[in-house]
């Protein structure tokens, strides 16, 4: 528990300066993205659980849509797949208190609509191009 | 090359137009969205001011104080002046993606453009196999197409440049009117 309140303090002002300059040009150490024992501003997680998601969905669309895979039941498995990723990276790897970002909800549901739609699209695109 | 060449041979190479026109297209929205919206002080007066207002209201439902309904209050104020701040410029934007989406709809009318690797439900049906002609569902309209591109395509690019709305914003939603006092 005291762990975990560590963890979740807020970032410092400097942290949130650089999160206002803008998305992706803000300073970033990737060393952090598998640091259990960075703090977290709820911004930057959120940023790097979306474009986790996107990643996961871009590589899954490639992969299913080139062997291929076919029928509903691979987009279940998909975001089965891409929330149990999202869910295993912040609560094992960084270990981070939910209850501080609004909860399990809130961060399984960052970038969820646009990395299905990204997975369909890629999923689609591979699948009617190589196979058609 | 050879890769190239095999897609431009492929039965439904069309898509890749549909993915380049898409792509275009949200650069161009997103262009006009940084000069009538994003770079002006008002936009970022105000997402600041959300930005602010939600981590102070995080704060203060921790300790749960009385000042939480002022704030919540201030909050869904300037959400819903970001919203009619963007409606407008966005007026531009919402033309600019119909007149692009009638051209498409023109240019491939009747046509499937992609082969859908999946049956999609009834509902969705009416958008994947608009205009199409037979009974096999995993013919993929230009409509269908075009709207998975334009979800993916934009907020990817929204979220790249950093023009996401703030998480206030979203969580306070979009038509949230102020609370009115009874007292």
């Amino acid at each position: 528990m005291g762990l975990k309140d560590k963890k979740s303090k807020q970032t410092n002002s400097s942290n949130q300066q650089q999160h206002q300059n803008g998305g992706h040009f803000s300073p970033f150490k990737f060393a952090k993205l598998v640091d259990p024992d960075a703090s977290w501003d709820k911004d930057q997680l959120g940023d790097v659980l979306h474009w986790i998601r996107q990643i996961v969905a871009l590589l899954c669309g490639l992969i299913w849509g080139a062997i291929p895979l076919i029928g509903g039941i691979w987009i279940v498995i998909f975001l089965v797949i891409s929330s149990a990723l999202i869910y295993g990276y912040y609560a094992m790897l960084l270990k981070v208190d939910e209850e501080d970002f609004g909860g399990h909800g809130a961060l399984l549901q960052e970038g969820l609509f646009a990395s299905i739609t990204l997975f369909l699209l890629a999923w689609t695109l591979v699948y009617s191009l190589g196979h058609f | 090359m050879a890769s190239n060449l095999i897609f431009t041979q492929s039965k439904y190479s069309d898509s890749l137009t549909i993915v380049a026109i898409s792509i275009f297209t949200a650069i161009i929205c997103e262009s006009i969205s940084y000069l009538l919206i994003y770079r002006t002080n008002s936009y970022k007066s105000l997402k600041s001011t959300i930005d602010k207002a939600s981590k102070k209201l995080e704060t203060l439902k921790k300790s749960k104080t009385k000042k939480i309904d002022r704030f919540e209050t201030n909050l869904k104020e300037s959400n819903r002046d970001l919203s009619m701040f963007k409606f407008k410029s966005g007026a531009v934007v919402a033309l600019i993606l119909f007149v692009v989406f009638k051209f498409l709809s023109n240019l491939f009318e009747g046509k499937a453009v992609a082969k859908l690797p999946f049956v999609p439900f009834k509902i969705v049906q009416k958008m994947s196999h608009r205009g199409l002609e037979g009974e096999d569902f995993t013919d993929c309209a230009m409509a269908f197409l075009y709207f998975l591109c334009s979800i993916s395509i934009r907020t990817n690019l929204q979220k790249f440049l950093g023009f996401s709305p703030p998480r206030g914003a979203a969580a306070a939603g979009l038509f949230a009117m102020p609370d009115v006092k009874n007292e």
